[in-house]
């Protein structure tokens, strides 16, 4: 039997372990590079972010951009064909919607050329990928029992959404006109979200604040309160899961990595 | 474009400013016609047209009017006038009578779309941006109620979605 002493063992080792260190540094045949992975010897070229400015230009395109949000929603939510039945009026209240927005998308974009700025002319990118792409492929999954209810719940928590993104923006514009502009149109978006709130939970009940004694939890409000909120907005939609629990998303308005900067384009 | 974590909008706000003198007049006048809509609604809520789920809401809505005109004076102090103004409560306390619902709903949506109208004006002209973040605010709510107040009226969408009214001017109704 072969005995190998402490010393032998731990130099062995050593010699085994700087050769797979060795191994994984050097290139390998087939294998791409990436400036991600950094090789001994080897620095990555340095990446310089454009400087940005968040000015009324940008915060105007932002809501152009939530505008457009808005209009493929509804044309996403009539092209459905769920509209049928008891939810009828609900597609002829989305059409009106949608030509509102298609309007107020105007008039902002009117508002940009006259500031020299470039209207923005298609949805907010990064609304679309992390609320309302994932929140329409909920509403259309096969297993979902009520895709014309859930659209009009994602379509009243973007209305709020636009609500408080010109509420909040009141604020930030530096131009006086344009926070009564931005205004304006954010009580448009209100009213959109009041007469939506009725048809979710129509009738005096569904007029103020209430709770769900089954579950607890909020019911939808059309006057949510005595001052618009600038919260999160949880809208819950899709199929049920095995456990009974749907999907819930919280819907924010847009910050700083959704912005339409200057530099951002539809293309 | 740099994208970084997600924040609310709200974390982006610079600090407010606070109002100017000029301000304070319009904020005054703001609080003035509050206090008139609050107690419009309490006369409205009076009325035996009304079921009592109908007066929870027009009281509901009371309340709201209470809390703008209290907010609107905790922005500018003693210089809130903190009563009501007559000229805003004159022009609708005859319309808030009878058994005619729809009628008496109406005239609150006018009320209400008239308040909306009137806050948005000062929002174009208000110097500091405390005083038009609460004033923003308050009409994004009143914009609710004047569309609720059009749906349970049983007006067209058009009524509930659209505000014809005319801004109030501080100073010409006093």
């Amino acid at each position: 039997m072969n005995r190998y002493s402490r010393r032998q063992v731990l130099r062995f080792g050593g010699v085994g372990v700087a050769g797979v260190v060795l191994a994984a540094c050097g290139k390998q045949a087939n294998v791409p590079e990436s400036e991600n992975v950094v090789s001994v010897g080897v620095t990555p070229s340095k990446v310089t972010l454009p400087n940005v400015e968040v000015n009324d230009i940008v915060l105007l395109r932002t809501a152009a951009s939530l505008e457009y949000n808005a209009i493929d929603t509804y044309d996403a939510a009539i092209g459905l064909g769920v509209f049928n039945g008891a939810f009828m009026p609900a597609g002829e209240i989305a059409k009106r919607l949608r030509d509102d927005h298609k309007g107020h998308a105007d008039a902002i974009n009117g508002l940009i050329n006259k500031l020299g700025g470039e209207p923005f002319t298609c949805g907010n990118p990064r609304i679309n990928e992390v609320y309302l792409s994932p929140a329409l492929e909920l509403i259309t999954d096969e297993a979902n029992e009520n895709p014309a209810l859930d659209v009009v719940v994602l379509a009243h928590a973007l209305e709020n959404l636009a609500a408080q993104t010109y509420q909040g923006v009141v604020t930030m514009l530096s131009d006086k006109s344009l926070r009564q502009a931005a205004i304006t149109i954010g009580q448009d978006e209100a009213r959109h979200a009041a007469v939506l709130a009725q048809a979710i939970n129509p009738g005096l009940g569904g007029i103020l604040p209430s709770v769900n004694p089954d579950t607890g939890k909020p019911n939808i409000a059309a006057v949510p309160g005595a001052f618009g909120p600038l919260t999160p907005i949880n809208v819950t939609v899709g199929p049920v899961a095995a456990d009974g629990s749907r999907t819930s998303l919280n819907l924010e308005t847009p910050s700083l990595n959704s912005l339409i900067y200057a530099g951002v384009t539809c293309g | 474009m740099a994208f970084h974590r997600q924040n609310p909008l709200m974390s982006l706000r610079p600090a407010t400013t606070p109002p100017s003198r000029a301000d304070i007049a319009l904020l005054a006048f703001a609080n003035g016609a509050e206090w008139a809509a609050r107690d419009l609604f309490a006369v409205a809520a009076g009325l035996a047209a009304f079921s009592d789920e109908e007066k929870s809401v027009l009281v509901g809505f009371h309340d709201h009017h209470r809390a703008a005109a209290q907010s609107l004076a905790g922005l500018i102090g003693s210089d809130a006038p903190n009563v009501r103004e007559d000229a805003v409560y004159n022009a609708f306390r005859s319309r808030l009578s009878g058994s005619d619902k729809s009628a008496i709903y109406d005239a609150l949506r006018e009320l209400e779309n008239t308040l909306a109208a009137t806050h948005t004006s000062l929002v174009g002209a208000l110097d500091g941006t405390a005083g038009s973040a609460l004033v923003a605010s308050i009409i994004t709510i009143q914009a609710r109620q004047s569309a609720v107040l059009a749906l349970v009226a049983e007006r067209s969408l058009n009524d509930a979605l659209t505000n014809d009214s005319v801004a109030l001017t501080p100073g010409a109704t006093s």
